[in-house]
């Protein structure tokens, strides 16, 4: 089986909206696959149909090699969803929500608890494993709803936006845990509306619009395409500006840019970046500021599409 | 955020069936309870009110006395307010659906009917408990049967399970509706009538002669026909046979549909 996760030609319609106009995607086992698109270009319909939540209209879907129609029932058993709206029990605890999951999926009372009690340590939920769901904090939900869906440690875990929301520490803690799964051997599939949790977490990324593909490959490819991240250096003293070039120029060869009084460095990845400041600080330049600027989801389309992101509703299956 | 890793086994191998898995969502709607005490009163409410308020306010003109029409009317009257209440699963299965939880639990191997019967079971146990509470306070204020306990036991399960199988039509409405007005809209606009065009707390020969028909074959009359029988101590017959029967068609044609409702809902 050469992908966990593949799509051909997948169409969805709601009445007169395609929202999947014609989708192709794969992920090889054992991989992240970023699904990075605005609000309302098909991503959680994306992530309906492959966790059988939704029937497409036309193409196909296979988890695991199965079709998501077709085997539907084979592909629940092995699949764990994290949908975009938490699905969590706001009525029950943190732990009975867990012991639910674990009871309807065929353990025995002990072993429901015990795998709770497990899922609550891990995820970091003990103080409040025995408060209803409904008063956490979003970082809590999202963990807890992250922690239902491995309840049974799944092949393949679908994660609709499962960081929208989030604190930064929330954000990078939950991206742990991913990282975590992925190294069990779970195959991922993450929809997301940031670049940064794309390029953190996935080893490829399909960018969507519209309900298409525009663009797909690893991180950096898609970096590249759409100018990669860029080290912009202040000089204390104006005089200094062509020096830092030079020396930025010395050490990655990317054709730094003056632009007013700040120096631009195309920079493959933050390790060059590093190498830069490195050289400057063993020069003795003094910078009254320096940055590392990655594109935004903004940039990128722009640059695939010709058009910035729209703010569509998402629409609901 | 730790990084243990896990050691509990995570395949479990006991198949459980869609007894089993409805059992675990019955227990879940109950755990609910205890965080949310108020929703037991909820359920409580409506049949409390419609005892107390119609015995004492119309069943004095209705009968010259309220305590004549708490003997003819008491335990229906209870029946026709927990018969109101089934709305509440109606709006239990909305509120479930519209926060994502059976997107969850649908996405999981999990039987469709499981999830439905588990909300309806966790019902019919708050709606016993308010059968309890108010058949205490109609006992309280003097109803009493001839045909002792066992005819109110008897009386009590014919009421359940009509509730039971009339649930089954508030599943479909809360799978279907649109909005939670919607659904109050239908109890106002079918519960409502259909308990009123019954025996429930009015003789047959004082409907309007057309509404007689309808008020023989409505199965609120067969439920509350049954009940009196069982209430008197006497040997129930067509009656019962009558709300058997009802009860029957009712899981007939609702349970399918809500299952249905259910698949165009959740797996559209």
């Amino acid at each position: 089986m050469k992908y966990a996760i593949e799509v051909r030609g997948l169409v969805k319609s709601f009445g007169e909206v395609r929202a999947l106009d014609g989708v192709d995607l794969g992920a090889a086992p054992g991989t992240v696959l970023g699904l990075l698109g605005p609000n309302g270009a098909g991503k959680t319909t994306a992530v309906r149909v492959l966790s059988t939540l939704s029937v497409p209209d036309a193409g196909s879907a296979r988890v695991l090699g199965l079709d998501v129609v077709r085997d539907a029932a084979k592909v629940r058993e092995r699949l764990g969803l994290t949908g975009q709206y938490a699905g969590v029990d706001a009525g029950l605890s943190g732990a009975q929500n867990l012991v639910l999951i674990a009871r309807l999926l065929g353990a025995s009372r002990a072993q429901a608890k015990a795998r709770a009690h497990e899922l609550i340590e891990r995820f970091d939920l003990a103080h409040a494993a025995a408060r209803p769901a409904g008063g956490y904090s979003g970082g809590m939900r999202r963990r807890l709803d992250l922690a239902a869906s491995i309840v049974r440690r799944p092949d393949v875990l679908v994660l609709d936006e499962p960081t929208t929301g989030l604190d930064p520490t929330s954000r990078s803690g939950l991206w742990e845990v991913v990282r975590e799964l992925v190294a069990e051997g779970t195959t991922v599939l993450l929809t997301t509306q940031y670049l940064e949790e794309a390029d953190q977490l996935a080893d490829s990324i399909a960018v969507i619009d519209s309900g298409r593909v525009i663009a797909s490959g690893t991180p950096s490819q898609l970096k590249q395409a759409v100018g990669g991240l860029v080290l912009r250096m202040r000089p204390a003293r104006p005089e200094a500006l062509q020096q830092l070039a030079e020396l930025a120029d010395w050490t990655v060869g990317a054709a730094p840019r003056i632009e007013n009084d700040e120096v631009a460095v195309p920079v493959a990845h933050p390790g060059e970046a590093t190498a830069v400041m490195a050289r400057v600080v063993q020069a003795g330049t003094d910078l009254a500021a320096f940055g590392l600027h990655e594109p935004t989801l903004d940039e990128v389309f722009l640059s695939l599409t010709g058009h910035r992101t729209e703010q569509k509703e998402e629409v609901a299956a | 955020m730790t990084t243990a890793t896990s050691t509990a086994a995570t395949t479990w191998t006991t198949t459980r069936g869609p007894l089993a898995q409805a059992a675990s969502m019955t227990a879940r709607s109950l755990a609910s309870i205890r965080h949310q005490p108020a929703q037991l009163v909820d359920y409580l409410m409506i049949p409390m009110m419609i005892l107390l308020s119609i015995t004492f306010f119309m069943g004095g003109q209705m009968m010259g006395s309220w305590q004549a029409f708490l003997d003819y009317a008491g335990p229906t009257l209870i029946a026709m307010g927990l018969f109101f209440a089934i709305v509440s699963t109606g709006l239990g299965l909305f509120a479930d659906i519209k926060t994502g939880v059976f997107d969850r639990l649908t996405a999981m191997p999990v039987s469709r009917f499981a999830l439905l019967a588990g909300r309806v079971a966790a019902d019919m146990i708050k709606h016993l408990w308010a059968l309890l509470i108010v058949g205490g306070v109609a006992f309280a204020i003097g109803y009493r049967a001839d045909g002792g306990v066992l005819g109110v036991a008897g009386a009590a399960a014919a009421v359940m399970l009509f509730l039971f199988a009339s649930s089954w039509s508030m599943a479909l409405v809360g799978l279907t509706a649109k909005s939670e007005e919607q659904i109050q809209t239908w109890m106002v606009s079918l519960l409502m009538p259909l308990a009123y065009t019954s025996t429930m707390f009015v003789e047959i020969e004082t409907l309007p002669g057309p509404v007689q028909w309808w008020a023989r074959v409505n199965p609120l009359t067969a439920l509350a026909d049954t009940m009196r029988v069982l209430l008197a101590g006497e040997t129930p017959g067509g009656e019962a046979l009558a709300l058997l029967g009802w009860c029957a068609a009712i899981l007939a044609v609702f349970v399918p549909l809500s299952l249905r409702a259910y698949r165009r809902k959740l797996t559209s």
